[in-house]
């Protein structure tokens, strides 16, 4: 489980909820005793809104990781955030791990990663500028579209010094995506998987579920677990998450139909 | 001389239903050490003693867990095998798969029957004792109707295991209803030779 914690007054699930820097210090706590293993720490929300400098990302996240990681020794730190000047700084405080969420749109993050030994997310995002919105997008076939990309730019961060086994791919739903696009994405998440390269996947309350359903922001769990569950089913490694508890029954259960996974403890019928 | 273990015939000891928390650590960890104690001192093949499939299979688990690799004889103790006229002691490793009482408090697979308690504890006192005159005269009427799938093993045993120089009961417990037993008889070529009881 990856926890979503943002340094930001608007992202769009939590609105702020975790700006405040104890708030978020707060919600790390909660997220580490839920059982998530990593925390992404993000400064700047992925839609539209007044734009960070690389000055203000950094005093966002940059203390923040030092307080985590002081607190927290044992949890993967990974910070969400394209741009190399503050991937350098918060590997400098202790980060494991970098969300390059906009899809290597600053080539020089993967050098970042490989110079601090840190652990690298390649993810797919169709060629879009940050923080941008989609507008028409077409793809031939998106899921081809992000297996070559994510596999590409995870070669060649492992071409750059990445470790083979810090690499993660994330097809990025909604990001340069028609929820069309992401619904297809989760149907044939197993082409993803079948790179061999282990998948993240980030589906938390995001519009695909929301315009499937017709739900707003607040009520997209149930529509979010069951998207989890399909991902799961076809080998998704990671989840980004608001929801940990929820995501690790959802995942957990599914991994045991599979056969991945033992009972917690059945004796049911065994006595 | 002939040494005997007695160990649970629960599928909750085959690997294939493993759970992340172990239900019966204490039953897998006797039954293994019982398994290990049997297979030091065999010098030709282990009898294995069961009533039905499941038991051979928890039997040969066991067997395998400790590290047996020889043979292994089995010996299916049907009620017909188990009344059977004549039995002749048998000589090496014998382990017998057999569960006690299935009717032990309200949640026991076989609802509870108040019989259930005194009739195991008859068969905790003979393995105790080494005394498989006690486990050839068990009730096997009695036996059905409280579940034990194991008392036409025991039956069998009583009647081909002599009566050993040394004996232990080093488990006891019901945490599903059923009881499990964990127990040793370890034979001496001295003494106490009892001749089997005739049917």
């Amino acid at each position: 489980m990856m926890a979503i914690v943002n340094r930001t007054p608007d992202s769009f699930y939590d609105r702020g909820a975790t700006w405040a820097e104890d708030r978020a210090s707060d919600r790390v706590a909660r997220v580490v005793a839920e059982g998530a293993e990593i925390v992404d720490i993000g400064g700047v929300k992925a839609g539209q809104g007044p734009a960070v400098d690389v000055e203000e990302e950094q005093r966002r996240v940059v203390a923040f990781v030092r307080r985590v990681r002081a607190a927290h020794p044992g949890v993967v730190i990974s910070v969400d955030t394209w741009r190399a000047e503050v991937a350098r700084a918060v590997c400098e405080e202790g980060a494991d791990l970098l969300n390059d969420a906009w899809g290597g749109y600053d080539p020089r993050l993967a050098e970042v990663a490989a110079s601090y030994g840190a652990a690298l997310v390649c993810t797919h995002t169709g060629g879009m500028t940050p923080r941008s919105v989609p507008h028409r997008v077409a793809y031939d076939d998106v899921v081809h579209a992000a297996v070559r990309a994510t596999v590409a730019e995870a070669e060649r961060a492992v071409a750059l010094g990445v470790g083979r086994d810090s690499v993660l791919i994330d097809p990025a739903h909604d990001f340069g995506k028609t929820t069309f696009h992401s619904l297809e994405l989760t149907r044939r998440l197993g082409e993803l998987t079948g790179t061999g390269w282990p998948v993240l996947v980030s589906l938390s309350n995001k519009d695909f579920v929301g315009e499937t359903l017709d739900l707003p922001v607040g009520e997209r769990l149930h529509g979010t677990l069951a998207v989890t569950a399909l991902c799961a089913q076809a080998g998704a490694r990671v989840y980004r998450v608001h929801d940990v508890v929820a995501t690790r029954q959802v995942v957990d259960m599914v991994r045991s139909v599979t056969g991945h996974r033992p009972p917690a403890r059945a004796v049911r019928g065994l006595a | 001389m002939s040494d005997l273990a007695v160990v649970p015939s629960t599928p909750l000891l085959l690997s294939e239903h493993a759970s992340l928390v172990d239900p019966v650590p204490q039953v897998r960890t006797a039954a293994l050490r019982a398994a290990a104690w049997l297979v030091a001192r065999a010098t030709g093949p282990v009898l294995l003693v069961c009533a039905e499939p499941l038991g051979a299979r928890v039997g040969r688990d066991l067997l395998a867990a400790a590290g047996w690799a020889g043979p292994v004889d089995d010996l299916v103790a049907t009620a017909a095998a188990a009344d059977a006229g004549d039995a002749d002691p048998l000589p090496g490793a014998v382990l017998a798969v057999a569960d006690g009482t299935a009717r032990r408090g309200p949640d026991a697979p076989g609802g509870h029957d108040p019989r259930a308690a005194g009739f195991d504890e008859r068969v905790e006192q003979a393995l105790r004792d080494g005394d498989p005159g006690a486990l050839s005269r068990l009730d096997q009427a009695l036996a059905r109707e409280l579940l034990c799938a194991g008392a036409p093993v025991l039956r069998l045993v009583g009647r081909v295991v002599p009566a050993p120089a040394s004996s232990w009961l080093d488990l006891a417990e019901d945490p599903f209803g059923v009881r499990y037993w964990v127990a040793r008889w370890q034979g001496g070529a001295a003494g106490r030779m009892r001749a089997p009881t005739r049917g």
